[in-house]
């Protein structure tokens, strides 16, 4: 026993001596490697992953929204949480193209956070894609109510205001023009939204829908339509198109003779619309959500139109504000949880508040909509200034109570939200 | 609804000629040259690009450079790329086309920005005509006259001159053509800056209807493939009647599935290729088969 247990000591003075020197040696690599590494893990950047349209109709709305979001980045000096971070911008020509897009910067990239969906088609493909991986997901100009709505999830988050809130600001302004509508309106997600939404309005509010075209996506002819239009005699057209469909078809609206015959009006219009319209056929009743030329926004709002304006020598548009809140809101919030972990990330965006004017706008727990007011405008009756086409009429809706009726409650919500 | 079924039929064949102008390039360029161009629609682009700033700089007028600068830069891409893939695999040709038209956009988009560009009709084309329920534009009809000289100018050029009779000919054996003595090589170029031309005139003259952004190409180069299907690969009556055949049945359709509109002319495309598989003047071309 005493010899077991001499030799066990002397064994375990002998094991003790080697791990000693063993661990000695390590722990010197360890301490010489450690800079190495450590200095490793803070050069590896964090990357946000970016998905607007680079090819497709929607391209030229994207461009804006894509330099707005690099532009976010840019004025934290490409820094977050101390570690220099970057921007993987992938394509979305399709919703297909959006999903794998999505999947490759999750999978591939590792990004901590995406944001994009210049489509609603899209944003809900990109929208699948984060609820299964679970990575936080701004969507920052898609309409369609379905994403916050009965397809809401933790992950996603939403910057622009659904096509129902839009509809209640601009659907009332249509029915004091007239209560005979016809609805032009794209056969994907957004498009449906607008033809359900003024539909139901009109319908309880005494009027008819005198005819409703759905338009395929990349139509490049809209004359007979409008021959269809002009021959239907309505008070308003309600258009639901986007991008350069939309721009298309104000030229030819123009070109048909029909520019101030018969009202048009559409939520969620973007100037690039306008400006490709030219002077000669921009028309239209509209809601925007930013406009750079609003005296309420918000200091940080002017510093940003300021150094947009500077960089690429134009105005920014209100989709460059799009991608730059969308953004902004993705990188305060990993700031505010000190983690790049998705949970932590999420958790600060539903706490994440923005000030704007007299209201705290933010995304709300219970479906992930940011609330915040809209802009009703009309065009110059004459153009003088290339980039100023906006009459704006209205700032809406006025006080906090009439904000949230507008965006409805928890209750009316079609949300189930789920859990992390 | 007849009113309106009348209406519909005169705007759709406005509608398929601008789609013939586009068309009829691609179907030279396939039938003489053997090249599947898919940078057609790109061209067709450039031509609206280079009208928008050539008016931007020096007035309206100006823009009517723009097909000839188009047909310049066709001349210039035939020499330098194209003529390396006669007689050779077809994919080829197809790859390196693709390859352009993407080139294309991205060179338009660096250029001119990714938003799209206003471009209007001269004031003097601006208005309507209306005769009984048929309403045209003025700048409508300017399209269509024009469209239809340019149609037939070219016709009577391949079928009255010695220029167009060796360019026939050469795109039926050129080994034969070249064997008389005749420098085919400059004769393919300049059939493929016509090509070009007639692209880049189709681009100038859809300028003021449509949307003008570097994306714009492919709003033309899928109408322009399916009406040379429908037409028959490098027939020239061909390319002219599927083209109106076309655009009547997008209006139509339009009037009464407008949510069908999109697709109405695949499935004509379908429908016609179940009947007659070589399209509806298609020939049986040794070379090609």
């Amino acid at each position: 026993m005493t010899d077991r247990k001499t030799t066990s000591a002397m064994t375990g003075l002998r094991i003790g001596r080697r791990g000693l020197l063993l661990g000695a040696t390590s722990l010197a690599a360890s301490r010489l490697g450690m800079p190495y590494i450590g200095n490793a893990a803070a050069a590896e950047p964090i990357k946000i992953g970016m998905i607007w349209a680079k090819t497709g109709s929607i391209v030229d709305q994207a461009e804006y929204l894509a330099q707005g979001g690099m532009l976010a980045l840019e004025q934290r000096n490409n820094t977050l949480l101390g570690r220099p971070a970057e921007i993987v911008w992938l394509d979305e020509p399709n919703p297909q193209g959006a999903q794998q897009s999505a999947e490759r910067l999750v999978g591939e990239q590792k990004v901590v956070g995406m944001v994009g969906g210049a489509l609603s088609s899209f944003a809900l493909a990109i929208s699948s894609v984060a609820k299964k991986a679970k990575i936080p997901y701004v969507a920052a100009n898609a309409a369609t109510g379905d994403l916050t709505g009965k397809s809401c999830n933790k992950y996603t988050f939403r910057l622009q205001p659904p096509v129902d809130v839009h509809a209640r600001i601009l659907a009332p302004y249509c029915a004091s023009i007239g209560k005979k509508w016809y609805l032009l309106t794209a056969s994907y997600a957004f498009g449906q939204d607008i033809k359900r939404a003024f539909t139901d309005y009109i319908t309880a509010n005494g009027g008819t829908v005198v005819g409703a075209d759905e338009v395929p996506v990349g139509t490049p002819d809209y004359s007979s339509f409008i021959l269809k239009i002009r021959a239907a005699k309505p008070d308003v057209v309600i258009g639901g198109i986007a991008a350069s469909d939309l721009t298309t078809f104000l030229k030819q609206w123009n070109e048909l003779g029909m520019k101030g015959k018969i009202p048009f009006a559409e939520i969620s219009v973007g100037n690039t619309d306008l400006w490709g319209v030219g002077p000669e056929a921009a028309d239209g009743l509209y809601t925007i959500t930013w406009w750079y030329k609003n005296p309420n926004n918000s200091p940080e709002e002017q510093a940003m139109a300021a150094a947009y304006e500077k960089k690429y020598n134009r105005p920014a548009a209100d989709k460059a504000w799009m991608g730059w809140l969308g953004m902004k809101s993705l990188l305060d919030s990993i700031e505010m949880a000190k983690s790049t972990e998705p949970g932590a990330i999420v958790q600060a965006l539903e706490g994440w508040k923005y000030r704007r004017g007299d209201l705290d706008i933010g995304y709300r727990d219970f479906d992930h909509q940011m609330t915040s007011r809209l802009l009703v405008a009309g065009i110059h009756p004459k153009i003088t200034d290339k980039w100023d086409y906006f009459d704006v009429k209205a700032e809406l809706p006025k006080t906090p109570e009439d904000l949230a009726k507008a965006f409805g409650s928890a209750g009316d919500s079609a949300c189930k939200m789920d859990t992390l | 609804m007849l009113d309106m079924i009348l209406s519909q039929a005169v705007n759709g064949l406005v509608l398929g000629f601008l789609y013939v102008l586009i068309a009829i390039g691609l179907s030279i360029i396939f039938g003489m040259l053997g090249i599947v161009n898919f940078a057609h629609g790109a061209f067709f682009a450039v031509g609206a690009y280079l009208a928008y700033a050539l008016s931007r700089e020096f007035g309206w007028w100006a823009a009517l450079a723009a097909p000839l600068l188009t047909g310049i830069i066709g001349v210039i891409v035939e020499m330098t790329l194209i003529r390396h893939l006669y007689g050779k695999e077809p994919l080829l040709g197809l790859i390196l086309t693709f390859a352009l038209a993407l080139l294309a956009e991205a060179v338009l988009r660096l250029v001119f920005g990714g938003a799209p560009v206003p471009f209007a009709a001269p004031k003097f084309l601006a208005g309507f005509v209306e005769y009984g329920p048929v309403l045209i534009t003025k700048y409508r009809m300017f399209v269509l006259v024009t469209t239809a000289l340019v149609l037939v100018a070219f016709w009577a050029f391949l079928a009255y001159t010695p220029y167009g009779r060796i360019i026939r000919a050469g795109s039926r054996d050129p080994e034969m053509v070249g064997l008389l003595g005749i420098n085919l090589p400059i004769v393919f170029s300049g059939v493929f800056g016509m090509g070009c031309l007639l692209a880049g005139l189709g681009g100038l003259l859809a300028a003021p209807l449509w949307t003008i952004t570097p994306s714009m190409a492919a709003g033309a180069i899928m109408p322009a493939f399916v009406i040379v299907t429908i037409g028959g690969l490098g027939s020239f009556l061909g390319a002219v009647v599927a083209g109106l055949l076309v655009g009547i049945t997008t209006a139509m359709t339009i009037q009464f599935q407008p949510e069908w509109s999109g697709a109405a002319m695949y499935i004509l495309m379908a429908a016609i290729l179940l009947i007659r598989p070589r399209g509806l003047f298609g020939e049986r071309w040794e070379r090609f088969e």
